[in-house]
């Protein structure tokens, strides 16, 4: 079954699997393994990069990375946590180019830089927003 | 020569989205499509402003919304009848909180119908066009 070869191929790497239900696995690693989980899932087993997503904890940030097995009809999400006062993680747009976009999209929103990011800029806030203000934090208050 | 009156006969419609959800546009297939078609009425959508009589405007405003939804309405030939759809058109929805919120689509230009709903049924479309009809018929619409 695809989730006892992925289990096995990453190996050490896994601090915490979580199995929700028959379709869905989450995958706690650190981020220092990062790139060679996704070069695992995406270019050995050949899985289909989903979608990146950010969600701000008050304790911590957390990026999960969501990877389909279409033929089997099962989701592997890869969770890393990022520690609030230095949000860094290298970028995985060396490997996955469709992933540049949606990294642009969490470092204006949340504000976690992406080492090695080719042009981190702006993609959907105005040109006339200032800059360091991310509006998805908890943090943000719009009347100040 | 009343232009109002000679356009209520086949009304062709420019549809405007900005950071819309999408059910409302959904919706608005919905209603031109066969099942309830109102496309024999001769209302079809354009892939253009300039050819248009009405501007539909769904979705919220945020800043980059507002400054080209300004625009699209300056350099559309009157007369036009702008119609907002949904209760994002009406007031905002549930998002009038939300960090981009610029401002309901009646701040920005003059406004001759609403649709309200959330996303509006067809029969609600169909009644906001009765309404479209009416006023260009009788009042007249931004000239």
């Amino acid at each position: 079954m695809i989730e006892d070869i992925v289990k096995e191929k990453l190996g050490k790497r896994v601090l915490n699997w979580v199995k929700r239900n028959e379709r869905r696995y989450y995958i706690e690693i650190r981020k220092e393994d990062l790139e060679e989980s996704v070069k695992i899932l995406f270019k050995d087993l050949e899985l289909r990069f989903s979608i990146a997503s950010g969600v701000d904890t008050i304790d911590n940030f957390e990026i999960l990375y969501h990877f389909s097995a279409d033929r089997e009809d099962k989701f592997f999400s890869l969770r890393v946590k990022i520690s609030k006062e230095n949000p860094e993680v290298p970028s995985i747009s060396g490997i996955i180019t469709a992933a540049k976009w949606i990294e642009r999209e969490i470092w204006e929103l949340l504000g976690i830089n992406f080492t090695g990011h080719p042009e981190l800029k702006k993609l959907l806030l105005p040109e006339s927003w200032p800059e360091g203000v991310c509006p998805l934090r908890k943090d943000y208050n719009k009347n100040v | 020569m009343d232009k109002g009156k000679i356009l209520s006969r086949s009304i062709w419609v420019f549809h405007f989205a900005s950071a819309a959800c999408n059910n409302c546009d959904i919706e608005i297939i919905d209603a031109l499509t066969p099942r309830f078609d109102l496309e024999r009425f001769g209302i079809k959508l354009v892939g253009s402003i300039r050819h248009a009589d009405c501007l539909l405007v769904s979705g919220i405003m945020n800043e980059k919304g507002a400054t080209r939804l300004k625009f699209l309405y300056d350099i559309a030939p009157k007369p036009l009848a702008v119609v907002t759809f949904g209760s994002c058109g009406a007031s905002g929805g549930l998002f009038t909180n939300s960090y981009n919120f610029y401002g309901p689509p009646d701040k920005i230009i003059p406004v001759d119908a609403y649709i309200p709903g959330c996303p509006p049924r067809p029969e609600a479309i169909i009644d906001g066009i009765v309404k479209v009809v009416k006023k260009l018929r009788t009042v007249r619409c931004v000239m």
